[in-house]
């Protein structure tokens, strides 16, 4: 009954979340280009026109990978977000190692973004694709030591248990050095500013660049999917997830989320974007031994004190 | 009613274009998409509009028809001062003078407004269906006769070499940078790649995304540029774009305008300081002797946006070319490297080499994996489809099967 009940709110928590997340990401970025008053239309109508475009097939693709290239990142950003919980025990799959089911969305997300840039067949879509994997997978590794370091004032895996351990003092304030990094990992998953390696603008689009219309859709929806997931998972792991007074723990989830959002959509926008070869020394010298110094830090702590 | 819909929708989306730009057409364009009803697309992939700018050179012709074909219905035409002769058919024209200097620049900003017009009245018929879309200028077949051996092409070791349908197939090969050997890829890229600079076509041979080898087959078209605050921003502009700025990028390109948009000069600064902008770029990436890097290159755009006079280079050693300062470089190093220079500088440093003659009739063979052509110099033309699958420019997809929309 709970699950079937979170599973609903799920739904809510999807279709809400998504439709912020398109009108942050149309409207914010034109805001801060110098218009004053973007409109929230733009985003529906963009939708529209790329619906009724055609879908290009360029020569001898890899069809089948193709489509299911968008279908498997949108079906990772539900899957990620259907082990946070929206309130005590309200979980759509209740799972003590939410952590392990994140973390292997986050790896797949990976195959995900190669298979599409793969498929096309030309060599602007596979270097994009090329470049995420060297980029995404030290992120990902260091977005794993991150929570872990989240996971152990909780002594578990499972979400639930995180949120719980956090009623006295939130993680960001134990750790947040922690949440930087664990942003980073939001703009690398959601293909985003500096961490978009995948589909920017010095390869003409990347994985996107030989596709076209309803394909082109498909790939921001599962893209913004993945946006709200990361936010929520975010949210979840360092402010509190669910906890809050007076409202219910839905909406201070969903609000918690929104600012998160706002915060990697702004921050996607905010930073330059290194060449990958330096972005890569930047992630494995820098980085990763910080990640592994702060999960001491955390460690030395709940020794000392906890 | 449904479909209606859908196309009232439509037809309010900001108008998706993709330009090629001519001679001396660079800059204006690049402000006529100060405008939110447009955004200039990355790919022709994502556009419903193709605006050709311009003069044009004749060997550019083919390209802009391959170009046009590799947009997806429904799609239309604009030529702006463009001379391509019957190359696009019969499609849409608009006429106005094309040199600023010519004319004032009030003239310009009204003629620009009647472009920005044109195009929207254009996106308008074509969403709601009055207009009908462009059918394809060549035919869906493949540019070269296969040549493979094998099934699947090869024709050489294994499973690998061969050049079927006049592609070379990638091949591993030494590599310049690390050691770890990957397959050889040679495409040619241009000469209207968004990143690009407009005309310039260079042959690139890639292992992974480190370039291995360039030859510059056609040298960038001329372009007005030059070193006036107005210029200095619309480059910083560009640079800004590849560091996956365009938020910054816009900014600055407003600012080249002026009006009341734009935003005061320091704070733009502020702003690309705070974004790591100059951090991102590594340090003597690019360096040509008595020219700097790409980093101090930025920094001197940067401090000319700001109202200081640009930096005086001594000048440029003849031995510098862009075939000897791009190997070695990843993808991403080599679109800030040539993004970097003015427009003189680069013309200079892509100059066609001599002697690279025999390479463009495509009897070269240094690297083994380069394509057959049995043609001259004009056959090579259409031939030059092969490799470049998605350079967004002189490639084909002549054997794709037409889609479906």
């Amino acid at each position: 009954m709970m699950e079937l009940i979170a599973a609903l709110l799920l739904l809510l928590f999807l279709s809400v979340g998504f439709a912020g997340a398109a009108l942050v990401d149309g409207m914010l970025p034109a805001f801060l280009a110098g218009q004053s008053r973007p409109s929230w239309r733009r985003p529906i109508a963009d939708a529209a026109r790329l619906l009724q475009t055609q879908r290009i097939r360029t020569e001898a693709p890899d069809a089948l990978l193709w489509f299911l290239a968008p279908v498997l990142y949108l079906a990772l950003a539900i899957i990620g977000l259907a082990v946070i919980p929206f309130g005590p025990g309200l979980v759509t799959i209740p799972s003590e190692v939410g952590i392990v089911v994140w973390g292997s969305c986050e790896a797949l997300t990976i195959v995900a973004v190669f298979m599409f840039g793969w498929s096309a067949n030309a060599p602007l879509p596979l270097i994009g694709a090329y470049r995420y994997v060297a980029i995404a997978l030290p992120a990902m590794l260091l977005s794993m030591f991150v929570l872990i370091g989240a996971a152990l004032p909780a002594e578990s895996l499972g979400f639930t248990e995180i949120v719980e351990a956090q009623r006295r003092v939130w993680n960001v304030v134990r750790q947040p050095a922690g949440l930087i990094l664990f942003l980073m990992l939001g703009l690398a998953i959601s293909l985003r500013g500096p961490f978009d390696y995948a589909d920017p603008a010095d390869l003409a689009g990347g994985t996107t660049a030989d596709v076209s219309g309803p394909m082109v859709l498909a790939w921001k929806i599962a893209r913004l999917t993945m946006l709200v997931s990361v936010s929520a998972v975010t949210a979840t792991a360092f402010l509190g997830g669910y906890l809050g007074p007076l409202l219910p723990g839905f909406v201070w989830l969903l609000l918690k989320t929104a600012l998160i959002l706002v915060v990697l959509v702004g921050a996607g926008n905010f930073f330059a974007r290194m060449p990958p070869a330096r972005m890569m020394s930047v992630i494995w010298t820098m980085l990763l031994p910080l990640s592994f110094l702060m999960l001491l830090a955390v460690g030395v702590e709940l020794l000392l004190w906890g | 009613m449904a479909v209606s819909v859908l196309s009232n929708w439509a037809g309010e989306a900001p108008v998706a274009v993709f330009v090629a730009i001519g001679e001396g057409m660079r800059d204006r364009l690049e402000r006529l998409f100060n405008d939110a009803r447009f955004v200039r697309a990355a790919s022709p992939r994502h556009a419903a509009i193709f605006l050709i700018a311009g003069r044009m050179r004749l060997e550019d012709r083919e390209d802009l028809r391959r170009l046009h074909d590799q947009m997806p219905h429904p799609r239309v035409t604009l030529l702006w001062n463009a001379e391509v002769g019957e190359a696009l058919g019969d499609a849409e024209v608009f006429t106005g003078s094309t040199l600023e200097v010519d004319i004032e620049a009030s003239e310009a900003g009204r003629s620009d407004d009647a472009v920005r017009d044109r195009l929207e009245k254009l996106w308008q018929e074509l969403a709601s269906g009055e207009r009908s879309s462009e059918p394809d200028l060549l035919h869906d077949e493949p540019p070269n006769s296969w040549e493979g051996i094998g099934p699947h092409g090869q024709g050489g070791q294994g499973m690998m070499g061969g050049t079927p349908y006049g592609r070379p197939m990638a091949m591993t090969s030494d590599d310049l940078r690390d050691g770890l050997a990957l397959d050889l890829y040679t495409a040619r890229f241009g000469p209207f790649l968004p990143m690009f600079p407009p005309g310039l076509l260079l042959e690139m041979t890639l292992q992974g995304d480190v370039i291995q080898s360039v030859k510059v087959v056609r040298p960038p078209l001329s372009q007005a540029g030059g070193n006036d605050v107005p210029a200095a921003l619309l480059r910083l502009a560009r640079l800004l774009d590849v560091l996956g700025l365009p938020v910054l990028g816009q900014r600055a390109r407003l600012a080249a305008v002026g009006g009341a948009t734009s935003v005061p000069l320091e704070k733009l600064s502020r702003a690309i300081h705070w974004a790591g902008a100059t951090l991102a770029i590594p340090r003597g990436l690019g360096a040509v002797e008595g020219y700097g890097d790409t980093r101090t290159r930025f920094a001197n755009l940067v401090s000319v946006a700001n109202g200081f006079s640009p930096a005086m280079w001594p000048g440029l050693t003849r031995s510098a070319h862009l075939s000897s300062i791009l190997p070695g470089l990843e993808w991403s190093e080599a679109m800030l490297v040539l993004n970097s220079f003015d427009d003189e500088t680069l013309s200079t440093l892509a100059a066609i080499v001599e002697g690279a003659d025999e390479d463009r009739d495509g009897h070269d063979h240094d690297s083994g994996h380069m394509h057959h052509d049995h043609g001259g110099p004009h056959d090579h033309d259409r031939h030059q489809g092969h490799g470049g699958r998605g350079s967004h420019l002189g490639n084909d997809y002549h054997g794709r099967h037409g889609g479906h929309a």
